[in-house]
């Protein structure tokens, strides 16, 4: 029997896309502040979006009003994850995916490259040690 | 951020941005700051070298082994699992290659060897009954082996509601005499992660939790973590616009059903039910028990088998009346026999000619 | 008792023996009043248009000339929350429910966004209304305890009901056991209060009607 073929809508369309919960637009003012803190102090920060009481239309909403940016990096761990710039430079939409990809936690990043990006020492370190194995074996 | 889990992660093909984004969306699920993800991170990956792993030791009671099958189904291929690699999982008799000596001997082994430093983990109630007769191991009874082990331990995980609450053997009439580890324990820190079973992430959250920051989490009145325990069913479940309208599903399988519509109406509990569900979801996020179309039973909370029956909307009496139609013939004879009382001063007033005063008006 | 424990005991024995005593009550009281009697009038009857006991039934429920103006918070107050009461207690899903398991009668309700600003215009009403009771004189001087307790248990299951659906104060499941234990409190002190004017209402303005239109008197 194809899915397709029980007649089970879980939700009716149209109703989970839902209408504005009128909390995006305070989060704007927030992600400004905390861009401010990043010019000024170098400090960087995160929201959860999850933990917020956001309709899906309301992340559409914010998604549009943000933009896209020239940067999106797509990071292959456990799962797909994006960690995409908007137009406002520094401010990065960071999304998490498990293997199936679902979405298991998505936060807003401020920061100049978020944390996820950037190469810790320890690995790089451990890249090094495998470029000069490279390295010898060409002698 | 560096350490042996780092190292342990590593060999098993787990990269470091894998285990950051794992602890990252822990931390969310928890109700953390995202903050706390990193730190949470740093200090597990910094967790001390095998030897000196924290020692756990799960104890099973009367109980289904439900809770062990929830929290090894969390292993794989999530990532949960792993955060068994930096505990050491001293004694758990489903789970353990060892048996009869070799098991108790393991288990007294751990309790000296990390006394007043393990974590104990408990699932199952504990039977009073017959001196505790209804389940034993290794020829002591709950209550005795209890009460030894819960003695050295730093604090103690009550998992699953038996072990929160009492569970369904401690259902009317219990027969068993079962109680809860916290009826018993009243000297040591007790979280309860009640549930039938416990939502596996629930489980390594709050695990992580101690780990991270060598406490328990802020817990709730019924000694559950706030951050999971914190909302009903109800406050989060993605149906609840349709309770807002007025939209039920009357049976499972009409239209109402079909269209997905609230499910308060064929008996759902989550308006009084705390946990997680909702959000978390079972099964690595699939799906959860309203979004397979049955209601919750309210499975968190003491008491839930016997409040009323699963099918029976909360707004509706929870037993069938018993007592109405007799009051209503004791009503309608004391009406009657009243109405002759009165008919009877009547005409003894009327006979002696008595007058109506202001008083009497009054009355 | 846990409040899982208190909830059930609400919805189950409470519920029983509230029920129970309410129906003994009307019962008893009803045959009580209704069997008292009245002596026969043997005067001729005058035939006056619009004087009956029907007639005054209808007219009762009007405001009588110029006296909204005159009395705007009993009138406007009263009407208010009367019909406020009888949406939220009726057109409730959850409430219609319990009456369609009790009875087994059932009909469509609001939503609850609705119920809700109901249920804060009724209380809003019946708080002006028993602040003009303490504030005017003659109100209060009228008043005696039975009029203090009975709006007391019928603000209370408005209260609870309203202050669970909003999370107030207390968790849900133990606003909710406190909710229908308020109700329950009310069904077991209706029949023997002033409240017990919810059943003799309309026949005590039939009997005025009745015995004023035989004297010809519209009232």
């Amino acid at each position: 029997m194809p899915l397709d073929a029980i007649p089970v809508v879980a939700v009716p369309p149209g109703l989970r896309a839902g209408e504005l919960s009128g909390n995006a637009p305070a989060l704007l003012r927030e992600i400004a502040e905390m861009v401010r803190r990043l010019l000024s102090e170098g400090e960087t920060s995160a929201i959860d979006l999850q933990a917020l009481p956001l309709t899906p239309a309301d992340l559409e909403w914010l998604r549009e009003q943000l933009g896209e940016g020239e940067i999106a990096v797509t990071l292959n761990a456990d799962g797909e994850s994006s960690l995409n710039e908007t137009a406002c430079p520094g401010v990065w939409w960071v999304t998490h995916r498990n293997p199936k990809g679902a979405v298991v936690s998505e936060f807003l990043e401020v920061a100049f490259v978020p944390e996820l990006v950037k190469a810790h020492q320890d690995d790089v370190v451990i890249g090094l040690e495998h470029l000069e194995l490279l390295i010898s074996d060409l002698s | 951020m560096q350490g042996p889990l780092i190292e342990t992660l590593a060999r098993q093909g787990v990269t470091r941005r894998t285990f950051m984004k794992f602890c990252a969306t822990l931390a969310s699920a928890m109700a953390l700051p995202p903050s706390a993800g990193r730190a949470m991170a740093e200090a597990m990956a910094a967790a001390p070298a095998a030897s000196k792993r924290p020692s756990v030791i799960w104890l099973p009671f009367q109980e289904c082994t439900g809770c062990t099958e929830s929290i090894t189904r969390s292993h794989s291929p999530t990532l949960e699992g792993l955060i068994f690699d930096v505990i050491s999982l001293d004694y758990q008799e489903t789970l353990m290659a060892a048996a009869g000596h070799q098991a108790e001997e393991a288990l007294h082994a751990a309790m000296a060897a990390n006394d007043g430093k393990y974590l104990l983990i408990v699932d199952g109630s504990i039977p009073l009954g017959l001196d505790g007769a209804y389940s034993c191991i290794a020829g002591k009874s709950n209550l005795e082996t209890l009460k030894e082990v819960a003695k050295g331990a730093a604090a103690i995980v009550a998992m699953g509601s038996c072990a929160a609450y009492g569970g369904l053997p401690h259902a009317n009439p219990n027969p068993t005499g079962a109680v809860s580890v916290s009826d018993i324990i009243k000297d040591k820190p007790i979280i309860n992660i009640p549930g039938c079973p416990p939502i596996p992430t629930v489980i390594t959250g709050v695990l992580a939790h101690f780990l991270t920051f060598g406490s328990l989490p802020e817990l709730d009145k019924h000694g559950r973590p706030k951050a999971f325990y914190g909302e009903t069913i109800h406050d989060r479940c993605y149906r609840r616009p349709f309770y807002d309208q007025g939209k039920f599903a009357k049976t499972f399988d009409d239209q109402g059903a079909r269209n997905g519509w609230c499910l308060f109406e064929l008996g759902c509990k989550g308006p009084v039910t705390y946990n997680a569900c909702a959000t978390v979801k079972w099964n690595g996020g699939t799906s959860w028990p309203v979004e397979s179309g049955h209601g919750c039973l309210g499975c968190s909370e003491p008491d839930f088998w016997d409040a009323g029956g699963f099918y029976k909307a909360l707004s509706m009496p929870a037993d069938p009346l018993k007592l109405a139609a007799k009051a209503a013939v004791v009503g309608a004879a004391a009406g009657v026999a009243v109405s002759f009382v009165n008919r009877g001063k009547k005409s003894a007033a009327k006979s002696a000619h008595e007058t109506t005063t202001l008083a009497d008006l009054e009355k | 008792m846990n409040e899982i424990q208190l909830l059930t005991w609400v919805r189950g024995d409470g519920l029983d023996y509230a029920v129970g005593i309410f129906l003994l009550g009307v019962i008893w009281r009803l045959f009580e009043i209704y069997s008292l009697g009245r002596k026969k009038d043997l005067s001729a009857s005058r035939s006056v248009a619009g004087a009956s006991g029907w007639h005054t039934i209808f007219r009762r429920s009007l405001p009588p000339a110029g006296m909204v103006k005159k009395s705007p918070v009993s009138y406007i107050g009263g009407y208010t929350f009367h019909i406020g009461l009888a949406i939220v207690v009726f057109l409730f899903a959850p409430h219609i429910l319990l009456i369609q398991s009790l009875t087994g009668l059932s009909w469509p309700g609001l939503p609850s966004q609705f119920i809700d600003l109901a249920a804060v215009v009724t209380m809003a009403a019946m708080v002006v209304v028993l602040a003009d009771r303490i504030n005017k004189p003659v109100k209060r001087y009228l008043s005696t305890f039975g009029d203090w307790f009975t709006w007391t248990v019928t603000f209370l299951p408005v209260l609870t009901g309203w202050m669970a659906v909003q999370h107030l104060l207390l968790p849900y499941t133990t606003m909710l056991a406190l909710h229908i234990l308020s109700v329950e409190v009310l069904l077991v002190v209706l029949p023997f209060t002033k409240l017990f004017h919810a059943f003799t209402l309309f026949g005590s303005r039939w009997y005025n009607g009745t015995v004023n239109g035989h004297k010809g008197v519209a009232v």
